[in-house]
């Protein structure tokens, strides 16, 4: 190739580098909604740096932990720390009714001057600091303290409250997750979920979940959840303020020049991120060592059937348009108020959506689910012709058609209607032929990292189908091996797509991968 | 670097020899028959009426060719088979301040009648499999029709909506031909007597589709209940041969997608320069979809890889004069096709709130609907696709060239409804642009202007897949009324409408909606009249240094 002709080397060559990094870090990396527990939270605002996967550290602002935090949930993920600084800030995790206490303490430069916190929703008292334009601020070292009494359940963002567009723009922003306590609900959504438990504890899965509900109602059960933040960031304010603070030094607070004049405008982000980090690094495990200050992913996983809770939040200037491949989203609340319907409020309102629009500052949640419902083919490649038993499992459709009786089977929640039912024309392997579809040669076609190998599902489908390489490249090299997961994979990401870029590069940005894993696989939140 | 992506080529090209199937790189999907559609209980080249769910059984002695054990229908057959085919390669458009650009992009292998005409170039399997009864020219149909720059006549006179490239299987029939000679074993048992088992003269394919691209790409429109066989063939970039793009459709929005026909290139296949791969669906719900090639999205999609599908209802094949309200609940009976709200909290439309009583409306003599209402609340006279999207020329220039591409700066400057800038968008007709090869190409024929019968409805189904920013469409005169959502009725789970007039709707890219314009009312709307749609982010209302165009069109009331 000549050096002009350089578009798809770099492009390829790229993609091989940063697929070769994810892939020794992120082959089975969940993530759930971890954070701290309080109801006290002395928190910390301090300047640190963020790593890209462009190999830049960018200079920033964070929320972290002054000390040990209370507790860290859920409990099922044992290496949880709360660094000094982070972005996002450390996810606040309390109980409604609970009365809840945020110390602040100022460790900025002191060039930075003023910072404080805001909790949209809340009837919050501040005390201590000194009076700001819209809450009371900590001054550069001293600390302020707001307190105040959540009386609804839900997701909400807290960001600075002092000279937003610099401070928010440099990461100081995180959310507050506010559990529900109506225990009818709460005891109601366990028995709903008797069968999906059994099946967990059938493989050994923990639960990673912080509560059964979403909010104190029925409708709002779920059997996983995960946190996703969205925010972008421009670097060349983030290098103003750093050079402005360096050349201020230690300055003594309300010095002549003692402050900064970073302009926040005009604003070209080219960091696009979901939890503070861009991808592939989201994709790695939580409290992975080497992002000492960006703790938390954004690589969910699920098993078919799974009530899915999505807790989105924007964080930064721009909305971002959140794209869902595999199925819709039913919104369940905006900022912790749940939407019913207007005459039935056991009924919920809440609009559907395969594309949720991030808005800066609002939170909102939402329910996902993938099933298989409808494809019109099985997608376990079931074979009642071979000579492997799970192979032949039954299904046995429940009033809505699915096969929940059998909690320990590997196709518990499979789609009935479908079951057996041939895709390709030809046998594939031990499965199945009569369908209606024709794959073409495999040479002409290019497989992609997070391809199980198969059309099918899991691993007894796949390596039925396909042998244990699949119709990939060698299984060490893939993200979805064959012989071990063979989900389906997803892609999450914001579909103005420009911004699934790192820096110019591509892939990167506000991209994650979603697995749906057959029962074989066992998700474990907490690697 | 270059080592190292030699070397990985190296190892994926051994690993994947050993599993060489016989097949041919070019070839369509279209059969007659299949287990969900058989034609011996069903003609699968019309839409029967819905009188309820398919009647489903597992056969006793397993079907030829299966290992049983699998739900058929019995009778009461719902749906029908279509097929489609499209290239995915380059071309060129023109932008309404008459500069030509550079696209990646699809057109039409299929229903190019259909498509030159602005209909959905999807097809029954009598139609699809048809042979071209002449020879193809480079930059059909619009060489044979002598079509030229600017508007050109509708209908384009040009009737075959076939696959391009079709034609008998010589090797086969020979083959069967000589094995019933000497008593053999036939080595095609299944060929039909034709001889058309999707065996493809790449010659047609590449004739008409090199840079055959179209904005928006191909129209697919499919029922609820229909098999939808759509067959991507990647005839190449010419203008780029530096470029060994696959490309890949990925079906937008589709509730329950498997990641194999998803068109993920990380989490599936795509397919190679000289191939075709047929994406396999059962319809989803019924809503306003859309679909674009998944690889390098900010590239493919800024280029043109962008196109538009849409979902009927069951309701429309309800028989005329039939209750909506009892036919939805029909639509109960079948878990695949209800909607318990109690039970799924993914489902949009229950049935209405208020029963029988307070539903009375009957399936209308003419017209259709958007949904699967129970009430006729989503009923239209007359439907139109509205596709918006950006160009940005500098981006394509270096598109065009060899150059590496940067995202961040990305700025469209053309702000495209169905691939034009005002006033090409009330141009009638596809708009043709001559490409790098010196033929005419239809590279753009979907109009935007909006008839709408005197007293009639209108339903635009309007979907964004702009790269940049969000984009605001407004209506002067004629209110928007918003009944569905991302390919789903707006309905909450008690059966309350939760649909709402406004005079604008502000999408981004990956997002969709429906909107009807209510025209009955002759005295506000009287005949002769015209109304616009435009976007107030007036910036957008350029054609890139002209200012004047962008992101309008007209409504006429007829």
């Amino acid at each position: 190739m000549n050096a002009t002709n350089t578009k798809m080397m770099i492009s390829k060559t790229r993609l091989l580098v940063l697929l070769a990094l994810a892939l020794l870090l992120t082959a089975s990396a969940q993530a759930a909604a971890p954070g701290v527990t309080g109801p006290v939270f002395n928190l910390t605002a301090q300047a640190g740096s963020l790593s890209q996967p462009d190999g830049a550290a960018v200079y920033s602002w964070g929320y972290g932990c002054n000390g040990a935090p209370a507790g860290y949930a859920p409990a099922a993920i044992t290496n949880a720390f709360c660094n000094t600084m982070q972005v996002p800030g450390p996810t606040l995790i309390v109980t409604e009714g609970q009365t809840v206490t945020v110390n602040l303490t100022n460790n900025l430069p002191t060039a930075a001057g003023n910072t404080s916190i805001l909790f949209p929703g809340f009837n919050v008292t501040a005390s201590g600091g000194v009076a700001g334009l819209l809450t009371q601020e900590a001054v550069p070292g001293g600390t302020v303290t707001y307190t105040f009494t959540p009386s609804s359940p839900g997701t909400r963002a807290y960001y600075s409250g002092t000279q937003g567009d610099l401070q928010v723009e440099m990461g100081l922003y995180g959310a507050i997750i506010v559990l529900p306590t109506n225990t009818t609900v709460l005891s109601g959504c366990t028995a709903a979920q008797a069968n999906n438990l059994a099946a967990q504890a059938h493989w050994g899965e923990s639960n990673f979940r912080l509560a059964v509900a979403a909010y104190d109602h029925a409708s709002t059960c779920y059997d996983r959840e995960y946190l996703f933040q969205f925010s972008e960031m421009d670097p060349n304010i983030h290098n103003k303020a750093l050079a402005q603070v360096t050349a201020a030094g230690n300055c003594a607070a309300g010095a002549p020049g003692c402050s900064l004049n970073v302009p926040t405008e005009p604003y070209s982000p080219a960091y696009f991120m979901i939890n503070g980090r861009s991808m592939p690094d989201d994709m790695d495990t939580n409290y992975a060592s080497q992002y000492p200050h960006q703790p938390y992913n954004g690589n969910p996983h699920m098993h078919p059937g799974e009530l899915t809770l999505i807790r989105v939040i924007g964080q930064g200037r721009w909305q971002h348009p959140f794209h869902e491949h595999g199925n819709h989203v039913r919104i369940l609340a905006r900022d912790g108020n749940l939407i019913l319907s207007q005459n039935d409020s056991t009924k919920l309102g809440g609009r559907l959506e395969f594309t949720t629009d991030t808005t800066p500052g609002q939170a909102f949640d939402g329910i996902f689910y993938w099933t298989g419902k409808g494809l019109n083919w099985d997608p376990y490649g079931h074979n009642p012709a071979s000579s492997d038993l799970a192979a032949k499992l039954p299904c046995t459709p429940d009033g809505n058609g699915y096969n929940t009786s059998a909690p320990t089977a590997i196709n518990y929640y499979e789609w009935c209607q479908d079951h057996n039912k041939p895709l390709q024309v030809a046998p594939f392997g031990d499965v199945a032929g009569g369908g209606p579809a024709t794959l073409p040669d495999p040479n002409i076609l290019t497989n992609g990292a997070w391809f199980g190998g198969s059309p099918y599902l899991g691993p007894n489908a796949t390596v039925r189908a396909v042998g244990p390489t699949g119709t990939t490249p060698p299984s060490g090299t893939i993200a979805n091996p064959p012989t071990s997961e063979a989900g389906f994979a997803f892609m999450w990401h914001s579909h103005n797509e420009r911004e699934i870029t790192t820096n110019n590069i591509f892939p990167g940005g506000m991209l994650m991968m979603m697995l749906v894993d057959s029962r074989e696989f066992v998700i474990d939140e907490s690697n | 670097m270059k080592k190292l992506y030699q070397a990985v080529l190296f190892v994926l090209l051994c690993c994947l020899t050993p599993l060489v199937a016989s097949a041919q790189s070019f070839r369509v999907q279209c059969p007659t028959s299949t287990v969900t559609h058989p034609s011996s209980l069903h003609d699968n080249n019309s839409e029967p009426a819905y009188n309820g769910p398919t009647n489903l059984a597992v056969p006793t002695i397993p079907p030829a060719g299966t290992n049983g054990g699998f739900l058929m229908p019995t009778g009461n057959v719902n749906g029908a088979i279509k097929c489609q085919q499209i290239g995915g390669g380059d071309g060129l458009s023109t932008m309404g301040d008459g500069t030509q650009i550079y696209m990646f992009s699809f057109g039409p292998l299929s229903g190019l009648a259909d498509i030159a005409n602005g209909q959905p170039g999807t097809e029954f399997p009598s139609v699809f499999n048809t042979v071209y009864p002449g020879t193809f020219l480079p930059g059909d149909p619009a060489t044979t029709v002598g079509g030229s720059s600017g508007g050109n006549a509708v209908p384009i006179g040009f009737t075959y909506n076939g696959a391009v490239g079709l034609v008998p299987d010589a090797d086969c029939m020979a083959g069967n031909a000589a094995a019933a000679a000497s008593g053999g074993t036939p080595p095609c048992p299944n060929l039909p007597a034709d001889g058309l088992d999707g065996h493809v003269d790449p010659r047609a394919i590449i004739d008409v589709g090199v840079m055959n691209g179209n904005i928006p790409a191909p129209l697919f429109a499919i029922d609820e209940d229909d098999e939808f066989f759509l067959a991507l063939s990647n005839v190449g970039m010419i203008m780029r041969p530096d470029l060994f793009e696959q490309h890949t459709v990925h079906f937008h929005g589709y509730p329950n997608a498997s990641t194999f026909y998803d068109g993920v290139p990380d989490a599936s296949v795509a397919i190679n320069i000289g191939g075709s791969f047929t994406y396999y669906y059962l319809a989803p719900d019924a809503g306003t979809y859309f679909w674009h090639c998944h690889i390098t999205p900010p590239e493919h999609l800024q280029m043109g890889m962008v196109g538009q599908l849409y979902v009927r209802p069951r309701q429309n094949r309800v028989p005329v004069g039939q209750s909506l309200y009892t036919y939805l609940g029909y639509q109960q009976n079948d878990n695949r096709t209800k909607c318990d709200s109690t039970q799924d909290i993914l489902c949009s439309n229950p049935l209405p709130a208020g029963g029988a009583a307070a539903n009375t409306a009957a399936r209308a003599a003419t017209g259709n609907y958007a949904y699967n209402d129970g009430d006729g609340s989503t009923y239209y006279d007359v439907e139109y696709p509205i596709q918006i999207h950006g160009f940005d020329p500098n981006f394509h220039f270096v598109g065009m060239t060899f150059n590496p591409e940067e995202f961040n700066d990305m700025k469209d400057k053309y702000f495209l409804l169905n691939g034009r800038s005002y006033p090409d968008t009330v141009t009638p007709g596809p708009l043709a642009t001559q490409a790098t090869d010196g033929k005419m190409h239809f590279s753009q024929p979907l109009p935007s202007i909006i008839n709408i019968p005197a007293g009639g409805k209108a339903l635009l189904r309007i979907s964004d897949l702009d790269v940049t920013e969000y984009q605001t469409l407004a209506s002067l005169g004629i209110p928007m009324t918003v009944i569905g959502f991302n390919a789903k009725l707006l309905r909450d789970q008690a059966g309350n409408n939760l649909y709402y007039t406004t005079n604008s709707i502000t999408l981004a890219g990956g997002e969709s909606l429906d909107v009807i314009l209510d025209a009955t009312d002759k005295t506000k709307y009287p005949s002769g009249s015209i109304f616009y749609l435009y976007t107030p982010n007036l910036d957008h209302l350029s054609n890139d240094a002209e200012n004047f165009g962008g992101l309008m069109t007209e409504v006429h009331i007829n």
